[in-house]
């Protein structure tokens, strides 16, 4: 069986995963590859832009209809260029476990030998914000993926939200499990923004897997139910997602950062409170026009 | 296997350093003398006639406290309310996702439908309890059809004799109303179904006893119309707690919401001696004439010691003086040793206390133990719910009589050289109905069951 590139890319709510997970499986089904994006949020809207803007069937809400009659094509549904797009799915805001669910979803997936099935090259898990409890740590477990991502922002709640990833990896890693190849800076337009980025992996001894900057052509591709890759594949920004997916799967970068402890992460925060606050600034003018 | 027990001497009883070491929980706890909080709420459920019991958890829930609480509780089936009986919303993983709150509310309906019960306890397990699942509402849409109330009570909260106070806290902020005060009334506390195996046994000798003094004693549990006696609860003049720590949280919330001042006494009385006491005691308080308490003590006692003198030769001629142990929650022991001590002249060798009370108690039980045997021996006094820990504290000992669980029984003369007489938590091995040590009855049924050991074969 060909060795699978199993990647988590996880990040704060709002961020830009999932904006950017489907990119990046959109240019490696470009590049030829056979990509599979596992969406692992409760909202489970992480394939929209690879399925034309539809909800697709969730594995959890399958599962119980279908009482143990169910079949992974059920659930997995091919999008953008032969994507195969599964979303976990998950229950009601404020009832219920999200976390267990995604536990379920996952195992589920793995019982029905996919990969065997569907033979994919790559898998992309695109997983909710912070690592809140054991359930949104499964991907990282051992036997899921083997690579892990960040998507984050300048934004110091989003470098918190990457720094409790970092927490995760750490725990997990002494039980055989993945490993982190790298920071996605997503949203970086000034320079202050990318020293803060830069300072930051500096810190935490990680490293930075490339650079995104803000675009309209992206909010207008999502607003088209698609991907930029598939909306402007002649794009700027496309080449930006075409260059990252090449590089994160010929990444081969694998280790464990080092998490900066809660006081360690206020302290840092403060040392760039001024740069921030004229960020800032800096943003609230951009947006002026 | 580590062992931080806590041994208590005379020196030292009042340094806090001796009496604080081990609390259960820290390390793994081998075949403990408790179940967990929900066990405790269920138990106490089933303990009151018309009590119908909802379990909002995992199926295991329910059947493992047939096993783990009611047969261990003196080989106790439920009635028809418990045991396999017992409603249940058997959450399995869909419900752990998605929530169980629906499959409640349709359990609880056709419970209501279906149980020809008085007062419904929707009790929450570790499920509901961590996934959050708003059961106070599920259970409001009930209250105008049936006495209802909602006990939290993930096992993980507590053991179950911490269960049996969140039973009560339930019981006092949803149910009980402001009545008016009945003289002479009292309701008994204390005394926690199935996990203090004698229980049914002993509320009825406590109701007896004070019944010939003039003092109606609402115990609640075993009678016929529970909910009517839970509602009276508030009516009554004083509280009864028989427990150095069970029953306090309840007699304390009574005292300030319906100025319901309480009586403490630090176990169920064992024989003529703490009986009579617990006459004295109570009549002070209820102002009863002490003509009328003593004439009974003095007919009560002159019957008792002459009963007594019956065994009498048995002890002298074959076992006088001899080292005992017991390995019991703190109510039994305290009773127990205080008995064994006093009226058989028996000598207290080793005390392993088995309820894990909380820390502030721990003081109040030995010093009412050490304080009040009347003999220069000193027992060790260790507070321990491991069975391994409780089998090694009893090893190379000079007792020859061991009252403990069940669990112990069958090499108990292997092991310890020891005549065993099952008197606590779990006892598989006897069943028990009316059996009790209270009173001055149930301490001549002790000695019944301590001289039985020895005597014969034949």
């Amino acid at each position: 069986m060909k060795k699978i590139k199993e990647i988590a890319i996880y990040g704060k709510g709002g961020i830009g995963k999932s904006t950017t997970t489907s990119n990046i499986s959109a240019a490696l089904s470009d590049a030829g590859y056979t990509v599979m994006q596992v969406g692992c949020d409760p909202k489970s809207d992480s394939t929209n832009t690879l399925t034309g803007g539809k909800s697709i069937p969730t594995v959890l809400e399958s599962l119980r209809k279908r009482r143990g009659n169910l079949k992974v094509e059920d659930v997995i549904i091919e999008g953008f260029n032969e994507i195969y797009c599964v979303e976990a799915g998950g229950p009601e805001p404020g009832v219920g476990c999200a976390g267990r669910g995604i536990i379920t979803a996952i195992e589920f997936l793995k019982q029905e030998n996919i990969y065997e099935k569907y033979s994919p090259d790559v898998v992309l898990y695109d997983v909710l914000g912070d690592v809140v409890c054991g359930g949104f740590a499964m991907p990282i477990r051992e036997g899921v993926a083997n690579q892990v991502y960040t998507v984050s922002s300048a934004d110091f709640m989003a470098i918190y939200a990457a720094n409790n990833l970092f927490k995760g990896i750490k725990k997990y890693s002494n039980g055989g499990g993945a490993l982190f190849s790298g920071l996605i800076a997503n949203s970086v337009t000034f320079p202050a923004q990318k020293d803060i980025l830069e300072d930051f992996i500096l810190q935490t001894k990680s490293t930075i897997a490339g650079f995104i900057p803000r675009s309209l052509t992206v909010t207008q591709a999502e607003l088209w139910g698609k991907t930029t890759i598939e909306a402007n594949p002649d794009s700027n920004q496309a080449e930006v997602y075409r260059k990252l997916a090449k590089s994160i799967y010929n990444n081969k970068e694998e280790y464990i950062p080092s998490p900066l402890e809660s006081d360690e992460l206020k302290n840092w925060a403060e040392s760039w409170s001024d740069k921030l606050l004229e960020l800032r600034k800096q943003e609230e003018g951009d947006f002026k026009i | 296997m580590t062992s931080k027990n806590e041994k208590v001497n005379q020196e030292n009883i009042l340094s806090n350093d001796q009496i604080q070491i081990n609390s259960y929980e820290n390390d793994s706890v081998e075949a403990p003398r408790y179940s967990c909080a929900l066990s405790g709420v269920y138990g106490t459920t089933l303990g009151i006639r018309g009590g119908v019991p909802i379990l909002h958890s995992g199926a295991g829930c329910g059947i493992g406290q047939l096993f783990g609480t009611l047969y261990a509780g003196g080989q106790s089936a439920g009635g028809n309310e418990g045991g396999t009986s017992t409603p249940c919303s058997c959450l399995v993983e869909e419900h752990v996702i998605f929530g169980g709150e629906e499959k409640l509310r349709n359990l609880i309906q056709s419970t209501i439908e279906i149980f020809n019960g008085s007062l419904f306890v929707v009790i929450s397990g570790c499920v509901p309890s961590l996934i959050g699942d708003d059961v106070d509402s599920i259970v409001d849409e009930f209250r105008d059809k049936a006495s209802i109330i909602h006990v939290n009570a993930p096992g993980f909260e507590g053991n179950s004799f911490e269960g049996y106070e969140q039973f009560w806290d339930a019981i006092v902020k949803q149910l009980l109303t402001p009545k008016e005060k009945q003289p002479k009334l009292v309701n008994i506390f204390g005394i926690v179904p199935y996990n203090h195996v004698f229980w049914k046994g002993e509320l009825l000798n406590i109701k007896n006893i004070l019944k010939k003094i003039g003092v109606d004693a609402n115990i609640i549990f075993t009678e016929k119309d529970g909910l009517e006696n839970i509602k009276k609860i508030p009516s009554a003049e004083y509280n009864i707690v028989l427990s150095q720590w069970q029953g306090h949280e309840i007699a304390e919330r009574l005292k300030n919401k319906f100025q319901i001042p309480y009586i403490k006494f630090p176990s169920v009385p064992v024989g003529a001696k703490q009986t009579s006491e617990f006459l004295r005691k109570v009549g002070e308080k209820l102002n009863i004439s002490s003509d009328k308490i003593e004439s009974l003590i003095e007919e009560e006692e002159d019957r008792t010691y002459r009963f007594m003198e019956y065994p009498a030769d048995a002890v002298i001629l074959v076992r006088p003086h001899s080292y005992f142990a017991v390995v019991a929650d703190s109510g039994t022991a305290i009773g127990i040793t205080k008995f064994l001590t006093n009226e058989l002249g028996y000598l207290p060798d080793i005390i392993q206390i088995t309820d894990n009370p909380p820390d502030k108690y721990r003081e109040s039980i030995v010093k009412e133990i050490i304080e009040n045997i009347e003999t220069v021996v000193r027992p060790d006094i260790i507070f321990e719910a491991d069975t391994y820990n409780i089998r090694e504290n009893l090893k190379d000992r000079p007792f020859l009589f061991l009252l403990s669980s069940s669990l112990e029984a069958p090499t108990a003369t292997e092991d310890f050289g020891a005549l065993h007489i099952s008197v606590s938590f779990p006892v598989y091995n006897r069943s028990i109905l009316v059996h009790n040590y209270s009173g001055y009855d149930g301490g001549l049924q002790l000695f019944e069951d301590v001289i039985s050991t020895f005597v014969g074969p034949l």
